[in-house]
């Protein structure tokens, strides 16, 4: 009973702020989000929340399809690879930017030029492999490697590697673009609201425009948890993600709502600093990973929503090993391994975001499950905008953190999290000379099935070593009113908001 | 008045102090086969999404809330004190340099001001308590000054000047013991001021740091499950109403018996 009333209380006051603010338009999808974007600039942002809506205002050369297991034609109808695999010939489609002039071979020599030599790129790195690339008509780009490499198609499918028009970026300018962009995808953006919300309508010249239902989308950002759960549940919102674990099962048993989960990339892990002693011990390292019962925050933090993570490379990508020497839940062979380390009294300072529920409840559930073999957490509470500054100088010894996959490829996560990249693999400081070699061949090799056993190794050495304890997988999981269909994301976190109907 | 207010505040500084006994749980263990279950007999206040016991959480809570009251308010008092009484009793340039500082300090949100230190320092307690420091004695001062200003031409204070006392001993003696009223009334509603604000900075994440049980803290971590576990929030929420009700009589309370009217 007191249940419902505080339910209709709160219900209530959001009804009381919120009824007038969000449009009621038949045909246009409101989806409610946590945080606004930052920029329309492609190459300007590594962030989902501009990612997720990028992929249904611009193209890309070659899109990965919805199950997230292979690359299928985007703007490029067909390619071939030549035989040394230095060259990759595109043939494009005919397809349009919103403004409704043709999206030629040379806009796409822009777009990826940009994103390898521009200052503003956070990609540069993934695409110096591109030495040359050729026009030879419009609808025919050469792109020429300066070596081979196996993940190079799967860059390609970056939304970061959105296409943009040349012409319309060179007359607007890059600051302007970034607010108003021009793109080919099924949608345009005709009113950025900073801070609140991205209004896009349907794009008449979209080359799948009649596959295209829904008028427009509204890209809505509500940041409190339950109060956008409440503005779906009122039929406010037609959709929301991020869906709070805690509530699925709530949510579920509203006959007007349909909860959708979608296998994901997502990978909950625990960095450790391997410069901080004892974590430079791998028997410590070890007991860590067998003193933490992974199911038990299943439990707390995913309410059984997620699954125990065994390896960097998440379930269902490719390339990733079941039989990696993942370590089973045993305390008594953490507190083994301990005594063998025989390293003395160990404290350990773990650094969590303020404010991040989830993060602190994992924090809290690891600090009482690392004290019952002995090694007491000390929590320590970051304002965020300081947390990836004191994980990139090392000023930490453990933290959670997670990471989703922007490219199908594992190359990118392997890279940066054992392959020694720049960030001192993903803040670890992990170092393995045997597992960065490998790395570095694998990117090289362009036999899959010698791929995936280079893989399989490489899973294998970095879990011998804990370079860091994988956690969980969970799913995307999003809430809709019942009458949206095809509403989803692939395991990458695109949206198919062009097969997206509302029939309502 | 006087005695439902005490009798608050000793009911909680008497929960407190027998916490280990009065709780019948470890407020910090957890029980995965336990969790978000509502009250009942074997917990009266439920428990939360870790299985740990809402009843003994609040009860080990209240030794972290009165300390942040306690402490939160004795030093700006000490401080505040002292300045109020140099400034109102030399004038001059002494007055007018504190004065302008504590317009500094007042120019500034007080939450805001307190944010920013907080954030400078790091989040804890020994910050908050800092910040409460730097920021809280302002009122104390700006209150007992006026009341020296006033003292110190009257006839008992001049007497005691001509009959050749040094200054501290009329300042310290004299004038500071009939100036204090006000402000010890004050410390009640700063009181309950002072524990809403850590309450408050906890609830941002910046205070008490877990698992310790307070009850800013339970409240934020239990919002994500308000809409299925009232109970988590409500309870942690009712002590902190109910304690500021207890400072907020005593203060009453005692104005009505100094005879000092806010």
């Amino acid at each position: 009973m007191i249940r419902t009333w505080t339910k209709a209380a709160i219900l209530g006051l959001v009804l009381s702020t919120a009824a007038v603010s969000y449009a009621e338009a038949q045909g246009v999808l409101t989806i409610g989000r946590r945080e606004d974007g930052t920029t329309f600039d492609p190459i300007a942002t590594a962030q989902n929340v501009d990612f997720w809506v990028f992929s249904n205002v611009f193209d890309v050369l070659v899109r990965v399809d919805k199950a997230g297991k292979e690359l299928v034609p985007g703007i490029a109808e067909s390619w071939e690879v030549s035989a040394d695999g230095l060259t990759y010939t595109f043939k494009l489609r005919d397809a349009k930017f919103s403004d409704g002039s043709a999206v030629t071979s040379e806009d796409i020599a822009y777009s990826l030029t940009r994103i390898r030599d521009s200052e503003l790129s956070l990609w540069s790195d993934s695409y110096k492999i591109i030495a040359d690339m050729q026009t030879p008509d419009s609808k025919t780009l050469v792109i020429t490697l300066s070596g081979p490499s196996a993940p190079f198609l799967s860059t390609l499918a970056m939304p970061g590697a959105s296409i943009v028009s040349k012409a319309a970026m060179e007359a607007m300018g890059e600051a302007a673009f970034a607010e108003m962009p021009v793109g080919s995808g099924a949608f345009m953006v005709v009113e950025w609201r900073r801070g609140d919300r991205v209004i896009l309508t349907r794009n008449p010249n979209y080359w799948e425009a009649d596959k295209v239902s829904l008028d427009g989308v509204e890209w809505i950002s509500v940041p409190d948890d339950n109060t956008r759960m409440l503005a779906v549940q009122a039929g406010e919102l037609d959709a929301a993600i991020y869906v709070p674990f805690s509530r699925v099962a709530e949510l579920k048993t509203d006959p007007n709502l349909t909860v959708v989960s979608d296998a994901s990339t997502r990978e909950d892990h625990l960095l450790l600093n391997h410069e901080h002693a004892p974590l430079d011990n791998v028997k410590v390292r070890e007991a860590i990973d067998f003193a933490i019962d992974k199911q038990a925050i299943i439990e707390a933090v995913t309410f059984n929503l997620g699954e125990v993570a065994n390896s960097y490379v998440p379930k269902g990508a490719l390339y990733h090993s079941d039989d990696n020497g993942a370590r089973g839940f045993d305390p008594e062979k953490a507190k083994a391994l301990l005594a063998e380390a025989n390293v003395g009294p160990i404290s350990l300072n773990y650094v969590i975001d303020a404010g991040d529920q989830t993060g602190e409840q994992i924090a809290i559930l690891i600090q009482q499950q690392l004290a019952n073999v002995g090694i007491p957490v000390n929590l320590q509470k970051v304002d965020p905008s300081q947390t990836w500054d004191m994980l990139v100088n090392g000023d930490f010894d453990m933290g959670v953190n997670y990471w989703t996959n922007d490219i199908l490829d594992p190359d990118q996560k392997t890279t940066f999290v054992v392959g020694h990249d720049v960030n001192l693999n993903y803040m670890t400081r992990y170092q393995n000379d045997t597992v960065k070699d490998l790395v570095a061949a694998a990117r090289l090799e362009m036999d899959p099935v010698k791929r995936e056993a280079m893989y399989a190794e490489i899973q294998k050495l970095a879990k011998a070593d804990a370079h860091w304890i994988d956690l969980y997988y969970s799913p995307f999981i999003s809430v809709t009113r019942k009458g949206v269909e095809d509403f989803g994301q692939n395991p990458l976190g695109r949206f198919f908001l062009e097969d997206t109907r509302k029939t309502y | 008045m006087l005695v439902a207010g005490l009798g608050i505040l000793a009911a909680f500084v008497a929960l407190a102090l027998l916490a280990p006994w009065a709780a019948p749980y470890d407020p910090i263990a957890q029980d995965g086969a336990a969790r978000l279950l509502p009250p009942s007999l074997l917990h009266p206040f439920g428990t939360d999404n870790f299985g740990r016991d809402v009843l003994s959480r609040v009860i080990w809570g209240a030794r972290i809330d009165l300390q942040i009251a306690v402490i939160g308010v004795v030093f700006p008092f000490l401080i505040g004190t002292v300045v109020g009484t140099l400034a109102g009793f030399f004038g001059g340039w002494i007055d007018a340099v504190f004065m302008r500082v504590i317009d500094v300090v007042l120019a500034f949100p007080f939450l805001v001001l307190m944010l920013a230190i907080i954030a400078i320092l790091g989040p804890g307690l020994s910050s908050f308590y800092i910040a409460m420091a730097l920021v809280g004695w302002v009122s104390y001062a700006r209150l007992i000054r006026a009341q020296i200003l006033v003292l110190k031409t009257q006839d008992f204070a001049v007497a005691a000047a001509s009959l050749g006392f040094s200054r501290a001993r009329i300042m310290f003696r004299h004038l500071l013991p009939n100036a204090l009223a006000g402000s010890l009334v004050f410390v009640m509603s700063d009181a309950v001021l002072v524990l809403l604000n850590g309450a408050a900075i906890s609830y941002l994440g910046l205070g008490v740091q877990p698992p310790i049980a307070e009850w800013g803290v339970m409240v934020a971590e239990a919002q994500g499950f308000m809409t299925q576990a009232w109970w988590i929030t409500l309870f942690p929420g009712l002590a902190i109403v109910v304690l500021a009700f207890g400072f907020s009589l005593t203060g009453d309370a005692l104005a009505d018996l100094m005879g000092v009217r806010e």
